[in-house]
């Protein structure tokens, strides 16, 4: 009788073994096997994995990015299988599905760890605002209502409305989250104006033999640009963004030729009269016009402290002036001389 | 015991291996929802030829008869049997006026066998369950949805048709809250 | 568990029932306000145009869903075929708070005088049921600033040269003119007419907390992001609610209102949200459920004293169901007029209204809104090819230059044109469902080709190379501006209720929905249905004493 006992033991210990290694083999596999024959397999992914292997991040694993099914224990495994449970039920048309904002808030927490430099740039500038600091503000919440149209700019990934995010709608405070868990995540996050899965190479050391390739023969760099419209839940490049017509009076504005423009003027928009310098616009018009605003603004950080040094010397030749202590928003916010829209015939009669 | 262990087995590979056949899921006889992959080549071919590509993109290449077939499964699922019924027309008439599969005659015929279905002058004979001039005037507005309409709804590729109009989208449009124009500016002594 | 008994049930919540229960709520009486759709907002479509309250191709953006509300349809061979609620024959508003003022092109229009004098002013029409309101302008003249000012109205008092008097200025400034407007503006003073800016239902500026309209191009058949389109789901109904006496029940489709042997309303049979058979007893019923859906219930509503239907002994019930018949003319300019600036609408002209020669009545002509682009596939002129390279060069090269004017000539109502119920086919919850049959008076037809005709002319003034006219007043009636289904009148037998929107023998129902229009005026007439809104509350708040009518 014990020896069938120890018999059946040992014997299933055997199976219980090879059954560790098989999983332990699988799992090692599905890690470590190219997506195209993991992930891929599914043809709801199919398009983003083929955008994926023409893009700057063709190095990097699908796990690396959008994580695994068991690092967030029993939450991301009952995801998982809701979204096994979905694709069953439902049905849902491959061209409708979506990472859901969690998902991409999740995915862009890992950004950080090799884009730490951006991500701290991000971190000190104006983007970084959190929902808490968009959706409280009394000065913007006492000025215009909020309402639906918020979200396209800050909070373009919130799956909800404003209804469900902050209340009272009123332009009486105070105001609380209504959803609290979104308080303190970010409403302007990488994926705002950055395309992932998007056409580019990952960067690779210059093929020092040729030096001319690291100077006038340099490339131009991919920035992977993408703006992301929250009504279609898709992105937009900057070649397929509109250039907006924008004057100043009746005459037109030349916008600055840099596509990344098209993706700020997005956001910093004008009013529907297209007047530069209206609403929220920036286009630079006056002496400016046609600047980039990457010219003046770091990417990120958007920090423009430095920028009128990049341009002009201590003293312009022209005027022996100092720029940075002209009358302008520059030198003190509350001068009338916005530095976007400054032109000589502000201080000066038409020649 | 041991049969104790051999259906433990038996079990264990069942579950394992069909595992494996999860990314058969995914293959499928027609790469389309609805259309078997000869009906989507009619639908290709008749929706180019109702928006043609010159310098900007045509129906094709806005995936038109992608919103056609996602439509199908969805608020136009009504619309299915006449979708069967009015490309086998299409197939029968072609065949019985220019002998040729439809998808194999030049631009110029298949606008005019085009024009001949518009007008009801194509054989009546294949259009006993369907009237031709109610399915073209019916795969006319598809295919202009399709084109004109968002992409969400499968068609309209890289805003393909927004492009081609100049129409801004998204829209370039700021909000209210400095200094609203919108009464002051612009307004004609009346 | 039993609903308690209310002072008034108002079956509705669109631009004429939101506006009673607030009314009523006020006052103190207790309040249902039964609504079949549910709470709307721009999330749910956003700038979609394909399933828009305007292109309902895939779908009403706002309801109702085409499966649980069927119509039927009379087709003039006498053949009959079940229509579903996107179709456009269908004739819907929507199904959801606020219902057709969430989507709709906000005109807020006044009747002008002679508008509820058709009768007395152009004489009797052969074939015709043309008639004076048992009410004149000035009886409604408060009820119009009432709405004007509650619900928001921007606009220039004496900009139109033809308006009806008026007390007081409207609260906000009107809408500055895009493009094609001054461009319409500049030849219609030359050929000696009056344009003037269309007074809107929508924030010129801030008013009421909400923000002012900042002039997106899709505006009509979509929600509003900014919240600055004025309509009874952000203005009346929550003031009703914060009240404490109204409740707002949505997802509820009433199906009968009880009469009982006394002929009295006694309260209405209802589906709650989850379909289940309930009765609300109440003091008052007001019915505001738009034309078609009014007539229908009213119908419905089979007791002994009125076997075919509530107020219906005389056969009035569901009669004269009349629109607007819209009419006008398209231009192409040859370099683009368009500037991106929405609503597109912004220019008017009443000069023919009234008093055109040889014509009864006439339409206030208007640039039109902004075309979205599958609608604007569907704009050619007479003889254009339908599909091919030519039409999409003509989509690509004319959609910026296009001009419209286009406008709603005020129909003759006549007896025929009619909503009844049909003895088949029934609704999701089993209830008859709404049969339209009868055409418009011929008239019609005459009417809008002198209007296109006049259309055409001010675009060629405008220096249009191309213009084309589009000529309405065909087929069926009804529409989003149906109305006239229960007509209002002194004599009980050619009439549904009386001047205060009562119904003849039924003390303690009411109408207040643009069925009581005796004719529709020469306008987008939801303004007039809110004023009348108001004028019946006002007259059951003044008589009503507790327990019946004085």
């Amino acid at each position: 009788m014990a020896k069938t006992y120890l018999k059946g033991l040992i014997g299933t210990s055997i199976a219980l073994f090879i059954f560790i290694l098989f999983l332990g083999a699988s799992y090692t596999w599905w890690n470590t096997a190219t997506p195209d024959k993991t992930c891929a397999r599914c043809h709801e992914i199919h398009s983003s994995h083929s955008s994926w292997t023409s893009s700057a991040h063709v190095e990097i694993s699908c796990m690396k990015c959008h994580g695994t099914a068991l690092e967030n224990g029993f939450k991301s495994l009952s995801e998982k299988s809701r979204m096994v449970v979905r694709h069953f039920l439902n049905k849902p048309d491959p061209d409708d599905i979506r990472l859901s904002e969690e998902q991409i808030l999740g995915t862009m927490e890992r950004c950080r760890s090799c884009h730490q430099g951006e991500y701290a740039g991000w971190l000190t500038g104006g983007h970084s605002a959190t929902y808490a600091d968009i959706m409280l503000d009394e000065t913007h919440n006492t000025a215009e209502q909020l309402n639906f149209d918020c979200l396209r700019c800050h909070g373009m990934f919130y799956e909800g409305t404003i209804l469900d995010l902050v209340e009272p709608i009123s332009k009486q405070g105070p105001w609380r989250m209504k959803d609290e868990k979104m308080a303190g995540k970010a409403t302007i996050p990488c994926m705002a104006c950055h395309m992932i899965h998007s056409k580019g190479e990952p960067a690779q050391r210059p093929d020092y033999s040729t030096p001319e390739n690291v100077f006038y023969r340099r490339m131009r760099g991919n920035n992977a640009l993408g703006f992301y419209f929250r009504h279609e839940k898709t992105h937009f490049t900057p070649d397929d963004l509109p250039k907006p017509v924008i004057l100043s009076g009746k005459d037109t504005v030349q916008t600055p030729a840099d596509p990344v423009y098209r993706l700020c003027v997005q956001c910093h928009a004008p009013s529907v009269w297209h007047q530069a310098g209206s609403s929220d616009d920036h286009t630079p018009a006056g002496v400016h016009e046609g600047i980039s605003c990457m010219a003046c603004h770091e990417p990120h950080s958007n920090y423009q402290k430095n920028s009128c040094d990049k341009c002009h010397a201590g003293k312009s030749k022209n005027c022996r002036l100092d720029v940075r202590t002209m009358n302008t928003t520059y030198f003190s916010p509350s001068s009338k001389n916005d530095i976007h829209t400054v032109a000589c015939t502000d201080c000066h009669e038409q020649m | 015991m041991r049969t104790n262990r051999r259906e433990f087995l038996y079990h264990l590979s069942l579950s394992c291996g069909s595992i494996l056949l999860i990314p058969a899921c995914a293959g499928n006889d027609s790469e389309w929802r609805f259309f078997s992959n000869e009906e989507a080549r009619i639908i290709i071919a008749f929706a180019e030829q109702i928006i043609p590509s010159d310098n900007d993109p045509g129906a094709t290449e806005a995936n038109v008869v992608n919103f056609i077939d996602k439509q199908l499964t969805g608020p136009y699922a009504r619309h299915r049997n006449e979708y069967r019924l009015g490309i086998s027309g299409i197939v029968s008439s072609s065949e019985a006026v220019y002998n040729k599969y439809f998808c194999d005659l030049d631009r110029d015929t298949q606008r005019d066998f085009m024009e001949q279905m518009e007008s009801g002058k194509l054989p009546e004979e294949f259009w006993k369950e369907i009237n031709q001039r109610t399915f073209f005037n019916m795969l006319l507005d598809h295919s202009m949805q399709g084109f004109y309409g968002s992409p969400r709804h499968g068609g309209n590729k890289n805003y393909a048709s927004y492009k081609m109009m100049k129409l801004d989208y998204p829209h370039v449009i700021g909000q209210n809250r400095y200094v609203s124009k919108c009464a002051t500016e612009k307004l004609r002594d009346t | 568990m039993k609903n308690k008994h209310v002072n008034a049930v108002v079956i509705g919540a669109g631009a004429g029932g939101g506006v009673a229960a607030k009314e009523l709520a006020f006052a103190g009486l207790s309040v249902v306000l039964f609504e079949r759709g549910g709470w709307a907002t721009y999330n749910d479509h956003d700038d979609d145009e394909l399933i828009s309250q305007r292109i309902t191709v895939l779908g009403n953006a706002f309801g109702p869903d085409d499966i649980r509300h069927p119509r039927v349809a009379v087709n003039s061979d006498g053949s009959t075929q079940v229509l579903r609620a996107s179709q456009g024959e269908y004739s819907n508003n929507a199904a959801c708070v606020g219902s057709g003022t969430v989507s709709y092109g906000a005109m807020g229009w006044r009747f002008m005088e002679k508008d509820f004098k058709m009768k007395s002013t152009y004489g009797h029409v052969e074939g015709s049921t043309l008639d004076d309101w048992p009410i004149t302008y000035h009886d409604l003249e408060p009820y119009y600033e009432k709405a004007e000012w509650e619900i928001g109205v921007s606009g220039k008092s004496g900009a139109n040269p033809f308006e009806a008097p008026r007390k007081k200025e409207y609260p906000m400034p009107p809408f500055a003119y895009n493009k094609s407007a001054n461009l319409l503006a500049d030849a219609a003073i030359k050929l000696g007419l009056h344009p003037f800016p269309i007074p809107m239902l929508r924030n010129s500026v801030s008013y009421d907390g909400r923000p002012a309209c900042y002039r997106m191009r899709s505006c009509v058949g979509f929600a509003c992001p900014v919240n600055a389109k004025n309509g009874t789901h952000n203005t009346v109904i929550p003031r009703a609610i914060a009240t404490g006496n109204c409740e707002l029940r949505t997802n509820c489709q009433v199906a009968e209102i009880i009469i009982d042997e006394k002929g009295r309303a006694t309260g209405v049979k209802y589906f709650d949200e989850n379909n289940r058979g309930r009765i609300q007893k109440a003091d008052i019923v007001i019915v505001a459920g738009a034309a078609i859906e009014t007539a229908r219930l009213l119908l419905n509503s089979k007791s002994n004293l009125f076997p075919d239907g509530a107020g219906n002994n005389n056969d009035w019930v569901g009669r004269n169901l009349q629109g607007h018949a819209y009419t006008g003319a398209f231009g192409l300019m040859n370099y683009d007029v368009y500037d991106d600036v929405g609503p597109g609408a912004t220019l008017a002209l009443s000069d023919f209204n009234h008093y055109n020669p040889g014509i009864v009545g006439g339409g206030v002509l208007c640039n039109e809104f902004t075309p979205m682009p599958y609608h604007f596939s569907k704009i050619r002129p007479p003889g254009a090819k339908r599909w091919g390279a030519e039409h999409k060069d003509f989509q690509r090269n004319q959609f910026k230059k296009l001009i419209q004017l286009i406008g709603p000539f005020q129909e003759i109502p006549n007896f025929e044109s009619r909503v009844t119920v049909d003895t088949g086919i029934k609704d999701y919850w089993g209830i008859p469902v709404a049969r339209l049959s009868g055409t418009r008076h011929n008239y019609d037809l005459t009417g809008c080709k002198f209007m296109s005709e006049r259309a055409e002319e001010i675009l060629k003034a405008a220096g249009a190379v191309y213009t084309w006219q589009s000529v309405g007043g065909r087929g069926r009636s009804g529409g989003q501006h149906q109305s006239g289904t229960a007509r209002m009148g002194n004599d009980p037998k050619t009439s549904v209720t009386n001047r205060y929107g009562q119904v003849h023998d039924i003390d303690n129902l009411f109408i207040a929905d643009g069925s009581l229009h005796v004719t529709n005026g020469g306008f987008n007439p939801v303004l007039t249905i809110m004023a009348l809104g108001y004028w019946v509350s006002d007259y059951i708040i003044k008589n009503w004493n507790g327990s019946k009518f004085r």
